[in-house]
């Protein structure tokens, strides 16, 4: 297994998921929550790999930190993510008491009002995208989510993620054609096709600044976005509160003209607009990118 | 030559004139793009975003839509099967 992949592989495991699932049932959000302050002690002890990438976050993040603060910061990331996956099993297992405010709710029923056709969600490993999928329902809109097959059983399972109904569709990116048929044609029937934008995963790419560094973001979203002619609305995600999440849809892309836009200026400005917002969240919630890898070295 | 072969023959060269131009292929010239070879994969090596281009390009130059998945790779296998699609659509 590279060490890319070693980096990658979901921290988690069918009897991490038991585990949190009994603790969850057991004694609650908070009381699963507390098992965390363990669990992110483990992680921060015996996993190097993914501390030297949360560290490359954290460095550029907190360049004001040293390393013993910044190893702080790290065990506080491993914890907040565990709270991420402790709500998404509770959501997908059908828990109601979970909050959910939509920045850009009323800005984005305008759109959808004003147009039969849908558009492309772009969208990032941070804060808890099963909550932003729940609070998309509001909208009536089906949403079909591009992805690639999940490479942990424990981590589909849990999380139902095939268990799509007919509100969410997957649209599998693995194929030669990488889905972007079945995608073009869900927007043309007035679904939201959400979009991983964070990383490459080896589809064109092209660079922007994060963070005071150059990093390659993917830019198929707004070549798709190009060819049907329709927005990009950047989704994420923030936990808030204890039983509280925002889902921001406020940002609005335009489209840029081309399709094969590697050389194009709009196109280097779109993936720019999206690096930003991106660099906005993470300094709001510096404590919920969830990108264990080092996009500064390598994005695929 | 009868009226469809000659007709398919011009589909054939306006398609790869087309590809080269509209998927920017650098180092690529209409004429290097054999009727039968894979376009995706293999071949000639296109990617996702080259389908969304094909996508586009069959609707803006022939008014044509494609389904779904499996018949989009059944399309864009090669030149000639795009080729016999815009001709037998173009037809009915």
């Amino acid at each position: 297994m590279s060490q890319n992949k070693d980096v990658e592989r979901k921290r988690g495991n069918r009897l991490g998921f038991w585990f949190f699932r009994s603790a969850l049932r057991s004694f609650g959000l908070r009381g699963a929550y507390g098992l965390l302050y363990f669990v992110g002690l483990y992680y921060l002890i015996v996993d190097r790999p993914v501390v030297a990438a949360s560290l490359a976050y954290l460095r550029r993040r907190f360049p004001e930190h040293g390393t013993p603060r910044q190893l702080f910061d790290t065990y506080r990331l491993f914890v907040s993510q565990g709270k991420s996956l402790i709500d998404r099993y509770a959501v997908a297992a059908g828990y109601r008491g979970i909050e959910v405010e939509i920045r850009g709710f009323d800005r984005l029923s305008g759109l959808l009002a004003a147009r039969d056709k849908g558009f492309i969600l772009l969208t990032a490993h941070v804060g808890n995208w099963q909550v932003a999928m729940t609070a998309l329902r509001k909208f009536g809109r089906t949403v079909c989510l591009m992805m690639r097959p999940e490479d942990n059983d424990a981590v589909r399972d849990a999380l139902n993620i095939y268990q799509a109904g007919e509100e969410v569709k997957i649209i599998y990116t693995d194929d030669s054609l990488g889905g972007v048929i079945e995608a073009m044609r869900a927007v043309n029937q007035g679904s939201l096709v959400s979009i991983m934008g964070d990383r490459t995963y080896e589809f064109s790419a092209t660079e922007a600044t994060f963070l005071g560094e150059e990093v390659r973001f993917p830019y198929g979203a707004f070549s798709l976005a190009a060819a049907l002619n329709c927005p990009v609305v950047v989704l994420l995600s923030a936990k808030v509160g204890v039983k509280k999440y925002l889902v921001d849809v406020s940002h609005v892309i335009a489209a840029p003209p081309n399709v094969r836009g590697n050389r194009d200026q709009e196109m280097k400005d779109a993936i720019q607009e999206f690096a930003g917002i991106l660099e906005g969240y993470v300094r709001e919630h510096p404590l919920q990118w969830f990108v264990f890898r080092d996009v500064w070295k390598s994005n695929k | 030559m009868d009226n469809k072969e000659l007709e398919l023959q011009k589909i054939r060269a306006d398609l790869k004139e087309m590809i080269v131009r509209d998927l920017s292929l650098e180092d690529i010239e209409p004429g290097d793009i054999k009727d039968d070879e894979i376009l995706f994969g293999e071949g000639l090596g296109l990617d996702s975003l080259d389908a969304v281009e094909l996508v586009v390009l069959l609707q803006r130059n022939f008014g044509l839509e494609v389904k779904n998945m499996d018949q989009g790779k059944e399309i864009f296998y090669s030149i000639n099967t795009i080729a016999n699609y815009v001709y037998d659509n173009k037809a009915a």
